[in-house]
């Protein structure tokens, strides 16, 4: 379709004309809801929609608009996300330096990933950014407790900055004429991650008894687990109209990305138990913090642009 | 002139700051609304960085700007004639010297004078930044001012994590998730002693931490 002389593929237009009905749908249901009867319940749900519809519209300015304006949204995502991990990680007063030294890699890495500048994407956070912290921890001067710092720092640029500008790298992955496009990519992938949170919470409210992983996130169970897995390839497979990909890889790469899913999510469940926090922060409201939201997609995105160059 | 001082404070915060605080800082205010149907206060925070005084202002509504005053120590930011003016520009600040020479008013008598000509104040009665995520004995100054003036209400503030985003003595400014978080209004029964009174003004700032949160204004080891 053309929209001010823009074009939109009709896939992404379908998937977003269903997105959209089913918020607008759970807005207006949930506001007569508490309209009849006032209750704290239906209050957080709307505000948890309310959030929702900004997170959905962020999501289809990345994948409609030019890849300029969405390589600045996912880079501002990824710089509050960093922000968040580094009011919560244990920093000492000396790794200030070290801490803005991450904060301006950002915008270089966003830079690589942009211009499709692959080699240099791939090296620059794990080794360049790697020796840069080390160096400059070192040369501040304080020994104590410097290892954990020079292993946090890393370790949180790869989580919030590494892994999330993968996301960029797909407006440039050359997709096949007739199809959706990049923008169709990263709905799928969003997509696909999102739902596989949804399926994984419903399977195991509804059927779930063992769980999988007590000691690290008691509500999860293997029935969540594995039928919410096994439904994500199923989405996958209806909606690879969106992707480059055949029937048989988009339902295995849906399976891929689901376990992936709830490992991302077990790991920032962990570091949030381990940091006795229930939220990483109140950023957006009835949601928590930014890596409460972000923490599946971070570990979906490298491993779904891998496997997708592996299968075009 | 201060009119014109005034449109452009308040544009300044309202358009530059607030968002500035917001989307690249990380600051969350919290319960802004009380200031609304309030006409004179006293602004009572802990001080952990100069930027606690920016976000003050920030969340102050633009049109209360021109009545608010603030308290500056005279012998920091008096050293430079512009650093002064900086100050005295965008915090309405007064300069008050910690080392006061003979024949000065005493900065009790300052304020006082300000409060009587409905001038609202922000006071941190920790009188310096201190140490890092300690909150210091504070001066007895707000409560003789609060026991002077009891149809005046103070309304604490708790400032959260501000002491990582710049703090003493460091020139580096990095964005850190932090919060400001307002009370409501309190007025003093002015037939307490001072002691007592300061002991309610720390004991409400105290309060506005919730239990289960962490101390964000200092680093850990």
């Amino acid at each position: 379709m053309r929209i001010f002389d823009y074009f939109i593929p009709l896939e992404i237009i379908y998937v977003f004309t269903g997105v959209y009905a089913v918020l607008v749908g759970c807005s207006a249901i949930f506001r007569v809801i508490y309209y009849r009867k006032k209750s704290d319940k239906i209050k957080e749900l709307i505000t948890k929609v309310d959030s929702w519809w900004k997170m959905v519209i962020g999501i289809t300015v990345i994948v409609v608009a030019p890849p300029i304006y969405g390589t600045i949204i996912i880079g501002y995502v990824s710089f509050v996300a960093l922000r968040e991990m580094m009011s919560i990680g244990k920093l000492r007063g000396s790794d200030r330096v070290a801490m803005l030294a991450c904060y301006l890699c950002i915008p270089i890495q966003y830079y690589l990933a942009y211009h499709n500048y692959y080699h240099e994407f791939l090296y620059f956070i794990p080794l360049v950014m790697f020796s840069i912290i080390a160096i400059i921890l070192v040369l501040t001067g304080d020994t104590k407790l410097i290892g954990r710092s020079m292993s946090i720092l890393p370790a949180m640029l790869m989580l919030t900055v590494y892994f999330l500008s993968y996301m960029v790298l797909l407006f440039n992955v050359p997709t096949p004429y007739g199809l959706a496009g990049s923008g169709g990519l990263i709905l799928f992938l969003v997509a696909i991650t999102a739902f596989n949170d949804v399926f994984q919470f419903t399977w195991g409210k509804l059927l779930g008894k063992k769980k999988i992983l007590p000691k690290i996130s008691p509500n999860k169970t293997w029935v969540g687990f594995i039928g919410g897995v096994l439904t994500t390839g199923v989405l996958a497979f209806l909606i690879r109209d969106l992707t480059p990909l055949d029937g048989l890889h988009a339902f295995l790469i849906g399976l891929a990305l689901g376990v992936m899913g709830f490992l991302g999510d077990v790991l920032i469940s962990a570091i949030k138990r381990d940091l006795k926090l229930k939220d990483t922060s109140d950023l957006i409201p009835g949601h928590g913090g930014a890596m409460d939201r972000l923490d599946s997609i971070i570990f979906t995105t490298p491993l779904f642009y891998h496997l997708l160059i592996l299968c075009i | 002139m201060k009119r014109i001082k005034y449109i452009f404070i308040q544009v300044f915060y309202a358009l530059i700051i607030r968002p500035w605080l917001t989307l690249f800082i990380g600051v969350k205010f919290e319960n802004r609304e009380i200031f609304d149907d309030k006409n004179q206060f006293i602004v009572v925070a802990n001080h952990n960085s100069h930027f606690d005084m920016v976000s003050i202002m920030a969340a102050l509504p633009g049109r209360k700007l021109k009545h608010i005053r603030s308290i500056a120590a005279g012998d920091y930011f008096g050293k430079s004639k512009f650093t002064t003016s900086i100050t005295q520009f965008f915090f309405n600040s007064i300069m008050i010297s910690r080392k006061r020479k003979e024949g000065e008013p005493s900065g009790i008598e300052v304020l006082d004078d300000c409060i009587k000509r409905g001038k609202s104040l922000v006071l941190f009665p920790e009188g310096s930044r201190g140490q890092p995520g300690v909150i210091a004995e504070f001066k007895s100054g707000i409560a003789i001012i609060l026991k002077k003036n009891p149809g005046v209400p103070f309304i604490p503030v708790y400032l959260d994590g501000f002491g990582r985003v710049m703090p003493k003595d460091k020139t580096i400014i990095l964005p850190m998730v932090c919060k400001i978080r307002f009370g409501e209004p309190i007025y003093i029964d002015s037939s307490k002693d001072v002691d007592s009174i300061l002991e309610e003004v720390k004991a409400a700032i105290l309060g506005l931490k919730n239990a289960d949160e962490e101390d964000r204004n200092q680093f850990t080891y």
